[in-house]
């Protein structure tokens, strides 16, 4: 494994289209932000892992019984798209 | 049935699937440009949505077949789930306001009935049949084994 070091503000670039800058060092807390195409998923390790898991545990070869569960009225609630992902950034014109 | 027919029809199904009952079985191309997380190399699945097994469905993989997932709406089992979709993902897949996003949890069926994984749903463009599996920013307020509701034994 590459160690590298690297300071408040410093920058690692890997394969000349993804950026790692550490942003604050804080108390054994490391915060980094990652500036990656967007056909590069990236994600925190353990929530990958554990979805990963979970994938390969449900799948099935084929089609299998299903379980039958009561039947409710869904509900419709939506996801939270925040609003910053819908509106382009304002132009503000200069005075 | 017309194409834009039955693509219009899987998706009002499986979105409300409790009050328009199906009569036949129908399907519909789904594109996750990046698989599951560890399935990244498949990248088509077919989503079958069949009268018996509603509500759930089936997402499979569009070329053999072999690899499927049982998928439930996840309102179905947590009316007040609320995913947070990260911009990015969001941006990925062109979703303009919540309207756009249809969500399928995946099942892991078990021997008494099944879990749901609630951290990771799979979120797919109703207009544009683009999907992906996302990790929600509040993923961690989630169940990545959540138990199928239980079916009540039968009064006598």
């Amino acid at each position: 494994m590459l160690v590298l070091s690297r300071k408040v503000n410093e920058n690692i670039v890997i394969d000349g289209r993804i950026v790692v800058k550490v942003v604050r060092v804080d108390g054994g807390i490391v915060k980094l932000g990652i500036s990656a195409p967007s056909d590069v998923p990236v994600h925190r390790q353990e929530v990958y892992d554990e979805i990963h898991r979970n994938n390969q545990q449900a799948v099935t070869n084929g089609r299998q019984p299903v379980p039958r569960i009561p039947a409710t009225v869904p509900q419709l609630d939506r996801p939270r798209i925040k609003r910053a992902a819908l509106q382009p950034p304002k132009f503000i014109p200069p005075k | 049935m017309l194409k834009a027919d039955r693509n219009e029809q899987i998706m009002k199904v499986a979105e409300r699937i409790e009050t328009e009952p199906l009569e036949t079985e129908i399907e519909n191309l789904i594109q996750m440009p990046f698989g599951l997380l560890g399935f990244e190399q498949v990248k088509k699945y077919r989503l079958l949505a069949s009268p018996e097994e509603a509500p759930f469905l089936w997402l499979q993989t569009a070329e053999d077949a072999t690899i499927a997932f049982l998928v439930v709406s996840p309102f179905l089992v947590l009316p007040a789930y609320q995913p947070d979709i990260p911009d990015e993902d969001a941006e990925f897949l062109g979703l303009q306001k919540p309207d756009d996003a249809l969500i399928f949890n995946i099942v892991t069926l078990r021997e008494n009935g099944g879990t749901v994984n609630l951290k990771g749903p799979i979120v797919v463009n109703r207009h544009t049949r683009v999907g992906k599996q996302v990790i929600p920013t509040n993923a961690t307020k989630f169940a990545l084994q959540h138990p199928l509701p239980v079916m009540a034994e039968a009064c006598p």
